[in-house]
């Protein structure tokens, strides 16, 4: 039972960290449809910044989250203008974007390893606390990953409810064609977009640079999760994207309760597999549009 | 040089990926990336056979590909039930469970050590254990692998793939089976793939996980798209340009302890340029003839010999008059709303049907339900004095039920005459074996199609755009070539979804004479309109439809001196 | 066609001067066939996810060739690196590298890391006579893959014995292992699990790691729950400096035993390592030769090295020391197989960890094993563990 009840914290905890990837992730791919594949490297990237700031110069660690942020921003809307628009103006099948954007992986993955050097970035001598709650053990690292998808989660939902911009993003998410009819310039909000989802990326990615450090490789991990979080809960629901990274995260820590730790993926997947036979429209999709 | 040699035996080996991937992404539409899973379970089944067993070529081989086949249609079965998306995760899923299943089985696999000392091929003693001779076998593997895919991509069958891919429910619509198409393409790639699998086992006398991975799989679909997808000769274009490039790229001098990243970098960049100047891929998808098995030449020798109307209607006959397709107090709730609470119908030979009635009155779900795209909660279908029961689209318009769609649904990156031809129904050409086992009777059967779709053409005055791609054409002849494909279909009872709605006048005057001739050589037509006059002049009966409820039938006159209905039809 | 000739000429006199030194002896032999430059290649992790490993392996072969070169090379000729990529252990790319190294490098050694991409060549080895020397993959199926392949490094399921051993020493019972996923990992757990258990030990928990996995706080609550004695780590760097930090996280005080340390570890796992043992091949600048390959190392790179760096430097070494052994002989000798020949006729040479070391009949070179202790951040040697 300390066992089973251990597994439960630790999924929430990665499940946090799950949906964080998949709401920022999750934005981008419902409003403009671009499966970001560099998403995964800009959170890289993010990390590395947020190391060069924290760990490198030896600043303040918030100091370096918002380096990060503004080095993830940057990249995500270059990103976007460099490769997507364009392509976006030639009116490109759906597939190529897809594949530019593995070629931006590619690039901005080899670049960090270039840039930065290759083997494991940590900020060190961090101090932080650990805790015990019966026979359940968190470091304040871990709590500040629940806490960052409250904060970022909550802030952007209040923002996609209440402000001119976060209606003219959800307008966009239902019916992008719609939306330029009614008057949205949807570069504008593509580029928006850009900027926050890249800018959500870079709170986990110096989160997991505090808690397990930084390696070249760790952006594939990310965006997969993110995918498939995504997939998940539903394309076009902020709360989907939620519910499918802490459903991701949970599984994959209860499923290794009985089940050897070799077996990790496969949970994950077997239970994605069921869930898309059972529910294709993810958790919080609609069925009819 | 063997390091060439080497090179080309790669280009062999991602020629045959790319291209039986293409197969699947190109042409079927179906975005399963799982591609570099089936190439392991190909290389893994050659490796297990031919070194644990001893078993001789070309068994190995055999078995990989039944292997890979038999699994993908295990995996395809459900998988397939999705689309999209959904279809890309779980692929993944897939691609992730069978390399986790590959490093934990140990016992089978050597599990991360891989399997090693897989026996070189060898033929009279002569062994391919040198990157020259093995370009034979694998250039022999690569052509017999291409000659696949060519023959399945330009048959009637790989028309349907096509057609398919365009658009789904139009296909079924015209009597596709989507399953078998789905399954089939699919295994074919999957066996496919486990023959380039084959080749790397027994080329590298190695496998081991690290070559199979997700990876992997994206690399061949850049490959895919890089070429053009839906062109084989782009997949092996890609396949031979993503080969080539990396090692080029190595003949670049760099700083070494970041040459490899560099080139990596450089690598990337090429590729996002390429698709910058190209979007569509390096060589785009062929269309019409190109696409076909049959050259220009023998398309237009068929024009030549005119048939009557006769010929095109054959089959049709049958007493004017009498009921074909009946609907029986039809019922359908979609999660507790009501769509539609009681609906008949009769549709008789040689009789136009127009069913009227104001929006959301549920028309076209009446229409989904009589053509098996939706089953009914309730109440029966009767088709020609049998009750049928649930049964599938295509298996309806084979025994003669036929829709068309508001939407038009045509397949737009088609050739006009193709969207007829893959209509016409029971062809050879749609059943994989016959394709590859009988390719004469395939052959003089399109040869046949064609004529029969000229004629087809013809009788709606679009044979001078027979060869014009779909996405061409105007409005009132986007209209004209959806009244022929449902025509090509042959079946008796033509349900057409709102035909004639945004046409002009002076088009509805040509349009008219098209509908009455089907009623008149023995179609039981039914069509859904708004527009009362057309109604007037066209139909023979009118049903009219509100709140999910057969409100009247009758002609038209008595239902429109109807003062309730009509209060109900403008309300 | 000036340079060649003149080359020519170079290796001419050289063969004479050859001659006339070992006159005595040598008239029954040809004259050694001299190639312009000795090329030898290494075929490493310079990209994808263990780049890390390339680097430091790159560095020191880089500067032992360089340190061979400054005192006149092998017999007056000078050797030349050709490094190649395998992206981390991808078979196929290690074969096309193999196939560029023998064709357009004409090397006739090679330097190789990783079981996956040194599998796949070891055919190629054979087929060509290539010498293949190995100081990095260290999976049990390496073994007899080739005729010409030979290993400087003690295999990774010694290494895990001796940790296994030492845990015996300190009459714990109960054990959890935490590998990587990979050759390496499995080959451990392959050695260590039927030695403990025959040991009268327990095994209560094996759990896996991805190489490089960020998240590993599953695998370590499922270990906690274990309740076990000590945990040993097989995994390589910098994966131990995570598990420490996460198992010392997670409230365990048991002692941990790994295999593997170097300063990636120490950085990763920071205060966390204080009291992590671990066995290694024994490699401390303490001998001349490596004080002086610790000293030039960290000049040149600004970092120390550590033992996979040492061991290609001194891979580097074998293949010249081989050379020269084969050269005495005369003839064609720069050939793969001729070198491979003269290691297997003594297969005696100097070690950078000091002393000699001896290359068994499977080809594996026998090192001492010695135990480390870590406090406060160094490393201190505790003493050798004989496996015998």
């Amino acid at each position: 039972m300390d066992l089973l009840f251990q597994l439960l914290v630790t999924g929430v905890i990665n499940g946090s960290h799950y949906a964080l990837l998949g709401i920022g992730f999750g934005l981008i791919f419902a409003t403009t449809r671009i499966v970001h594949f560099a998403y995964g490297p800009i959170f890289t990237f993010a990390a590395y910044i947020g190391w060069l700031v924290a760990g490198g110069m030896g600043l303040p660690v918030w100091l370096g989250l918002l380096a990060a942020i503004a080095g993830a921003v940057i990249l995500g809307v270059g990103s976007y203008l460099l490769i997507y628009r364009p392509l976006e103006v030639r009116n490109a099948p759906v597939l190529v974007p897809l594949i530019a954007s593995l070629g931006l992986y590619i690039v901005l993955e080899n670049l960090v390893g270039i840039l930065f050097g290759s083997g494991v970035r940590v900020v060190e001598d961090l101090d932080y606390g650990i805790h015990f709650v019966g026979p359940a053990f968190f470091t304040s690292i871990h709590v500040w990953q629940v806490a960052s998808l409250l904060l970022v989660g909550g802030a952007l939902a209040a923002f996609l409810r209440w402000t001119r911009y976060g209606k003219a993003i959800l307008a966009m998410t239902d019916d992008p064609e719609m939306a330029r009819v009614i008057g949205i310039d949807t570069v504008r909000v593509t580029l928006l977009v850009f900027a926050i989802g890249s800018a959500v990326a870079a709170v986990p990615a110096v989160l997991i640079l505090l808690k397990d450090g930084a390696s070249t490789h760790m952006g594939f991990a990310a965006v997969f999760m993110a995918f498939v979080a995504v997939i998940v809960g539903g394309v076009g629901s902020l709360k989907g994207a939620a519910a499918g990274g802490f459903l991701l995260g949970l599984v994959q820590s209860l499923g290794l309760w009985q089940i050897p730790t070799e077996w990790q993926n496969s949970i994950a997947f077997v239970l994605l597999f069921a869930m898309i036979m059972l529910r294709p429209e993810g958790l919080f999709g609609v069925r009819w549009r | 040089m063997e390091y060439f040699l080497h090179i080309l035996v790669m280009v062999c080996l991602y020629a045959i990926l790319a291209s039986s991937f293409n197969l699947l992404i190109g042409f079927a539409g179906l975005f399963a990336l799982s591609h570099a899973a089936f190439y392991a379970l190909g290389a893994y089944a050659t490796a297990i056979v031919a070194t644990d067993l001893g078993l001789p070529f070309p068994l190995p081989l055999l078995v990989a590909v039944a292997f890979a086949a038999a699994m993908s249609v295990l995996i395809a079965l459900p998988a397939l039930r999705v689309s999209g998306h959904y279809l890309v995760v779980v692929s993944l899923a897939f691609q992730i469970i069978v390399l986790e299943v590959i490093l934990n089985w140990s016992a089978l696999t050597g599990g991360t050590d891989g399997i090693s000392g897989v026996p070189k091929l060898a033929f009279f003693g002569w062994a391919l254990d040198s990157p020259g001779r093995f370009l034979i076998a694998a250039a022999i593997g690569a052509a017999a692998c291409l000659w696949v895919c060519w023959r399945l991509a330009h048959s009637p069958f790989g028309r349907a793939l096509r057609a398919m891919r365009e658009n789904e429910a139009a296909a079924e619509a015209v009597g596709k089976n989507i399953l078998y198409m789905k399954v089939t393409v699919f295994a074919f790639s999957a066996g496919l793939a486990a023959v380039a699998g084959a080749l790397f086992a027994r080329y590298f006398s190695y496998v081991g996980a690290q070559s199979f991975t997700i990876d992997e799989t994206i690399y061949i679909l850049a490959m895919v798209i890089l070429g053009g997808t839906g062109n084989l000769r782009g997949a092996v274009l890609g396949a031979a340009i993503l080969v080539a490039l990396p090692e080029a790229l190595k003949f670049v001098e760099l700083p070494v302890d970041i040459a490899d990243k560099l080139r990596l970098v450089v690598y990337g960049a090429i590729l996002i340029v390429i698709l910058r100047f190209r979007p569509q891929g390096l060589l785009p998808e062929p269309q019409g003839t190109r696409a076909m098995s049959l050259s220009a030449a023998q398309l237009h020798g068929t024009g030549g010999a005119a048939e009557g109307d006769g010929a095109l209607f054959a089959g049709s006959g049958g007493a004017a008059g009498q009921v074909v397709l009946e609907g029986r107090a039809l019922r359908k709730t979609f999660g507790g709303i009501t769509a539609i609470s009681d609906f008949s119908i009769a549709l008789q030979r040689g009789r136009i049907t127009g069913l009227i009635g104001p929006n959301g009155a549920g028309k076209t779900t009446a229409f989904n339900l009589l053509t098996g795209f939706l089953q009914p909660d309730s109440g029966e279908i009767v088709l020609r004095g049998t009750t049928i029961g649930r049964r599938r689209p295509d298996t309806l318009v084979a025994a003669g039920v036929a829709r068309s769609f508001q939407d038009l649904r045509l397949f737009t990156r088609m050739t006009v005459i193709e969207n007829v031809l893959v209509a016409l129904p029971r062809q050879a050409g749609d059943r994989i074996l016959d394709v590859f086992f009988r390719p004469g009777r395939v052959r003089a059967e399109e040869r046949a199609n064609i004529a029969r779709a000229m004629a087809i053409l013809r009788f709606v005055e679009l044979d001078g755009q027979a060869q014009e791609s779909a996405e061409n054409l105007s409005y009132a002849e986007e209209k004209l070539l959806v009244v022929a494909r449902l025509l090509a279909t042959g079946a008796e009872v033509l349900l057409f979804d709102e035909p004639l709605s945004g046409l002009d006048d002076t088009t509805l005057r040509e349009i008219f004479p098209v509908i009455r001739r089907l009623a008149e050589n023995g179609k039981a037509v039914c069509i859904i309109e708004h527009n009362l006059d057309v109604i007037k002049e066209l139909c023979d009966t009118v049903c009219f439809l509100d709140e999910g409820r057969a409100m009247a039938t009758g002609t038209p006159q008595a239902l429109m001196d109807d003062p309730d209905l009509a209060q109900r039809y403008f309300k | 066609m000036i340079r060649t000739t003149r080359a020519w000429l170079a290796a001419g006199i050289l063969a004479m001067g050859a001659t006339v030194t070992t006159a005595g002896s040598a008239l029954a032999q040809d004259a050694p066939k001299d190639p312009e430059v000795y090329k030898i290649g290494a075929i490493l992790a310079m990209s994808g996810k263990a780049d890390w490993y390339g680097k430091v392996m790159s560095q020191a072969v880089q500067q032992a060739v360089d340190e061979i070169n400054a005192k006149g090379g092998v017999d007056g000729i000078k050797l030349e690196a050709v490094i190649e990529d395998h992206k981390s252990g991808v078979a196929k790319e290690g074969v096309a590298a193999m196939n560029r190294l023998i064709n357009l490098n004409g090397v006739e050694a090679v330097l190789t890391s990783f079981s996956p991409p040194t599998l796949a060549i070891a055919p190629i080895a054979d087929e060509k006579g290539i010498l293949l020397l190995n100081g990095g993959g260290v999976s049990t199926a390496l073994i007899g893959a080739s005729k010409y392949l030979f290993h400087n490094r003690s295999l990774a399921s010694d290494l895990g014995q001796a940790a296994a051993k030492r845990a015996k020493e300190l009459g714990l019972k109960k054990m959890a292992q935490l590998a990587w996923k990979t050759d390496a990992g499995d080959s451990v757990i392959a050695t260590v699990k039927p030695y403990w258990e025959g040991t009268g030990g327990e095994v209560v928990a094996t759990e896996f790691m991805e190489v490089g996995a960020p998240n590993i706080d599953t695998q370590v609550a499922k270990i906690r729950a274990s309740k076990p004695d000590w945990v040993g780590l097989w995994l390589f760097s910098p994966d131990p400096g995570l598990a420490l930090k996460k198992i010392r996280e997670f409230g365990m005080d048991v002692p941990v035993i790994g295999i593997e340390y170097n300063a990636d570890i120490q950085k990763v796992g920071g205060k966390y390592t204080d009291g992590y043992q671990y066995t290694s091949d024994y490699f401390a600048p303490t001998e001349p030769w490596s004080e002086q390959f610790a000293t030039d190392y960290e000049t040149r790179y600004g970092e120390a090295p550590e033992f996979y760096a040492a061991n290609y430097y001194e891979g580097v070494y074998v293949i010249a020391e081989a050379i020269r052994r084969a050269r005495a002989k005369g003839g064609d000798y720069w050939d793969g197989a001729k070198l491979a020949a003269a290691i297997r006729d003594d297969p005696a040479f100097d070690s950078v960890y000091g002393g000699k070391m001896t290359f068994q009949d499977n080809g594996v070179a026998k090192k001492k094993v010695a135990l480390f202790e870590v406090k406060d951040g160094k490393s201190s040697f505790l003493n050798y563990i004989s496996l015998d």
